[in-house]
Formats: structure tokens, sequence, C-alpha cells
């Protein structure tokens, strides 16, 4: 049954917040039933579902896997229970058994609220996939929570901070509601930064038409994380690139993926080739966003309404080539502070990046220590998946989700942390401060732009 | 929709205590607001803050980074985070009648 205590739960976006991401909510009495049509569609259609739904026997290998339970020992938060939230359901509709014996054989009825515990429960997972990395039968349980907040969103139960960053995002081409001229102008303030710290001056090229390279940076880059913009900038001056960045689709990010992964995910994919096509480029290059990469790297071909050629990398990609062929130079020592580094979920479990990051922390810092475990066994940052909420309670579970992270950074001794992916820094920025970490936060370019040697 | 009381008037605020019009900001609105953000007085100090924050959200339609905010008004973020306990986003930009930051923050 449900809990009787009060379950922690991010504010849910109002109906105007929805309209702009053209949701128009179910109403209460009616959400049940359309949440299980949409379940008994996904059944039909979304096969990595039905097998997480089917498979699991409840070994319990994955509960002291997952960064949420070891910071809350909240049983709701181990993986297989997660996904016991929606199995009963399940059960109870698409089984003979669950028809026929109901809650002898762990069968439930779908009421609100079971839609409320997965509104709570799906937004404390942070899709990592650590879960499904250890799992011996290989369920994925992201796909649980994917599914599960897709169904949320078509009842118009989504987060409030969700739904008015896939509303920026479908107003201004970014997350972040930046606007051309705000753009253009931090850029600029940037390049001054740059000729003060180089001696010269570097440009980022704004909406230039033919160019080789489009740059897709994460919009919080802008707000946040300056030295990560610089450090592109940097690189792509050092290699002679003809690049840009456009102020139509300024955004790495894909929210979309996040919560409704169709609609706000299709129409982001869709901007970005328009946007490539639109400046003739020859290539897109993408910038440091842990669960963007992985929605544009391994959805985009089935969320473009055309079939696109053109080639996309990620920038860390890039530089781990040019570092590999030598073809730049680097000087450690300036960054001599012993250094570590976080894995991004979505690169080291997703997307193969594990090694190429390796490659460039190690050529671009003196002192580089792993945390353990790492690769594609590190802890999630406790944000993954946009969970960035700042209502109190979920604000305190934030913190709760961060204590594994913590205690891998602490026991490096490192001064600085190396987090390429713009969530994972949103989630460190505050949590360096709650658990006294005493460390710099920058992403891997700007340690590489920072280590380049200029002749 | 929640509000706060200005000068007898009611002006709309969401959840979180953000204007819901930009344009409708006035200085009267900051000091009505201060107080949510842990701010008794404003100061001197804080008005600079602010109204460096008003004229560039005006002309530029975003905050500014942090980085530029400090440059420009010539206090460090130690110093920010004295004159607004909540931060230069959730606090400062908030009296200044910008909305709420969304996406990575």
């Amino acid at each position: 049954m449900a809990a009787e205590k009060k379950l922690k739960a991010p504010k849910k976006a109002t109906e105007a917040e929805l309209r702009a991401i053209h949701i128009k909510p179910v109403p209460d009495e009616e959400k049940p039933q359309v949440a299980l049509e949409l379940l008994r569609r996904y059944k039909d259609e979304w096969r990595s579902l039905v097998m997480a739904m089917e498979t699991c026997v409840k070994c319990g290998l994955c509960a002291e896997n997952c960064h949420s339970y070891l910071g809350t020992r909240d049983p709701y938060n181990i993986p297989a229970k997660r996904a016991d939230l929606m199995r009963k359901v399940w059960k109870r509709y698409f089984t003979p058994q669950g028809r026929l014996f109901g809650w002898l054989v762990g069968a439930e009825d779908i009421t609100l609220e079971t839609l409320e515990m997965w509104y709570s429960y799906f937004y404390q997972c942070s899709e990592c996939r650590r879960c499904g990395h250890v799992c011996p039968f290989g369920i994925d349980t992201c796909e649980v929570t994917m599914a599960g907040r897709r169904i949320l969103h078509q009842l118009g139960m989504v987060p409030k901070l969700h739904a008015t960053t896939g509303a920026a995002m479908l107003k201004s081409g970014n997350h972040m509601a930046l606007t051309p001229a705000g753009i253009q102008d931090t850029l600029e303030f940037l390049s001054d930064e740059i000729e003060e710290e180089n001696g010269f001056r570097i440009e980022f090229p704004v909406d230039k038409p033919d160019s080789d390279i489009l740059y897709v940076p994460s919009s919080a880059d802008f707000m946040l994380n300056p030295e990560t913009l610089k450090g592109a900038a940097r690189f792509f001056h050092y290699i002679g690139a003809n690049w840009t960045i456009t102020t139509r689709m300024t955004e790495a990010g894909n929210f979309g993926y996040l919560f409704d992964q169709a609609l706000v995910q299709k129409e982001l994919v869709n901007r970005l080739f328009q946007e490539a096509v639109r400046l003739n480029v020859k290539k897109i290059v993408w910038g440091e966003c842990g669960h963007g990469w992985r929605a544009i790297k391994m959805y985009y071909n089935t969320m473009a309404d055309l079939p696109h050629r053109i080639p996309i990398t990620h920038i860390l990609d890039e530089a781990a080539e040019y570092v590999k062929r030598g073809l730049l130079k680097l000087d450690k020592s300036k960054n001599p502070e012993p250094t570590t580094l976080h894995d991004p979920c979505n690169y080291v479990r997703a997307c193969g990046l594990a090694e190429n990051l390796r490659v460039l922390i190690k050529a671009a810092c003196a002192d580089f220590r792993e945390m353990e475990p790492n690769r594609e066994k590190n802890f999630c940052c406790g944000g993954g998946s946009g969970i960035l909420f700042d209502d109190p309670d979920m604000y305190e579970l934030r913190i709760k989700f961060s204590l594994k992270k913590a205690e891998q950074i602490r026991a490096t001794g490192a001064k600085v942390l190396c987090a390429p992916c713009s969530i994972c820094k949103a989630q460190f920025h505050p949590m360096i401060e709650e658990h006294h970490l005493g460390v710099e936060l920058y992403g891997l370019i700007d340690l590489v732009g920072r280590a380049l040697v200029w002749d | 929709m929640p509000y706060i009381e200005v000068l007898g008037q009611q002006i709309e605020v969401d959840e979180d205590g953000y204007i819901q019009d930009p344009s409708i900001w006035t200085p009267e609105i900051a000091k009505a607001m201060a107080p949510m953000e842990q701010i008794n007085e404003l100061t001197d100090e804080h008005w600079k803050v602010i109204n460096y924050l008003r004229d560039y959200y005006m002309k530029f339609g975003i905050c500014p980074m942090i980085r530029k905010l400090c440059k420009d008004t010539g206090y460090t973020l130690k110093k920010i985070y004295e004159l607004f306990p909540t931060g230069p986003a959730k606090g400062a930009c908030k009296l200044a009648g910008a909305p709420k930051p969304t996406g990575c923050v």
C-alpha cells in the first residue's frame, strides 16, 4: 500500500506551465485509467521495459549499488523495489496469475496513490544505470524510470523544473532562456578574459554560415561554467578550426529526454539539424553534457524527421584524438594540483567515453588521482537526469544522494574535481559546500585549454 | 496564484516568489521581497547590485554570468553572498525582477 507518511516529491508544474510544453493535464479521476492504457501500449512496443517487468528475481544485487539507496536507506530506492511500483500494476492487469489471484501474487490495482508513489520515486532515481550495469540479468531499471516519467508527463505530473526548462527550450532554443544578445555579450566577456589570461584574443564566432564545425555548448556554461566555454574556444583556436556557435540551438542538453522521451526531445533534435543545414556545417561537435550526449548520440536517428548524414562527435573525443596523434602540446604544470575525475554516468555507461577522458586528463594534469570505483563502475553525482530540485525536502535528498560521491572524492585527497557534465557541475556547486569537500570544480576541456602550449 | 503586497497593490509572484511579469518591476517590489531573501534592509551596496542586474536584464534579456556580475560591480562572490544570503541567482536576480532560472542550475 502507499506510504502513510507524506511522500517527498518535487514541486509539480502548474497548468499554465504544462500548457507551455503542450500538455493538458488529465483529470484526477481519469488518471489511473489513462496511465494503464499508456502502459499497455508500452508493453507492446518497449522491449527493454517488458524485460525489466518480467525478468527480475529480486536477488537484491542492485540495492548496494544504488547511490540513492545508499544515501537514504529508503527501501523504495532499491532499484528492484522502485521498479516494483510499476511491476505490481503490470502483474495485476497483464498476467493471468495477477488477474486471478491479485495481491496474493503481489499484484495491485492502479490508483491515484500509485501514481503519486511513481512521481515521488521515479524522480528520486537519477537514471544513472549503475543498477543495470551490475544486474545479472542485464535489466536496465532506468528504462522503468523513463517509462514511468513518460506516463506521468502525459497525465500532467511533471516537476516544475523539468516543465519550465522544457518550455524555455521550446521558446529560446536552450534550457536557460538565453537570448541572442545575452549569448553574444557573454561570449565577448569571455574573449576579454582570454585576452587578459593568454595575452591574445580568441573570438567566439556566432551564427557564422559555412563553418566547418557547429559547436553545441551546454546553456549552463553561459551562467555557471565560463571555463568550459573558454576551454572549448582555446581548443578550436589551437587546431585552427573554422567553427561557430548558433544562437538558435545553444543547448547540448535535452531535458525532453528526461521527462517526455518524445515531443520535447524530438523538437530539439530537429531544430539542431535545421540549424546545421542552415549554417551549412560539415560536422557537429557536442559540448560537456552527459545526458544530452546520450540523447543525441544514441537517439538522433530515431528522433529526427529527416535522415541526416552530418557527423556528430563529442569535443572530448575530438580532443583525445588530437592528443593521441601528438597534435596538442600540453604543459601539465599548468594544472599542478591533485586532480580527480568524476565520470559522468551517461558518458561511461552509455557512450564509451571512459578511456578518452583519461587520455585527456593524464595529458593535461600533473597529479591525476582516480577515485574508486571509477569508469563504468562510478557512482552518480546524485543530480543525474536533472533532479536538481531546490524545494527543501528534495534538496535534503540531493545531499543524501551525493553522500557516496562525497566519500569517493574525499578519499582521493584531490584539490580539483573535474566533472565534464553540466548536471554534475550544477549538483557539485552546492554539494562541495554541503559536504565540506574543499575542492575547485572544472570541466575537462577547461583543464585541456589551460594546459595548451602556444608557440 | 500567490502574490506579494506592495504599496497596497497585489503583485503576482510564482510559488518561489519570483514576479510573473518582469516588466512591472519597481524598486518598491525589491524592497518588499528583501525579507523573504533574508535581507533586513537594502543598503547602497545592495542597490548597486540590483540596479546593475536590472539594467543588464533590460538590455540583454538574461542575467549576466556570475563572474561578470562580480567583475562589473567590483564585489567578490563572497561579498555577493554576504549581501544576498540566498545567492546571486535565487536572491539578487529575483530582487532585480528576473524570472527563476531554469535548466542545470
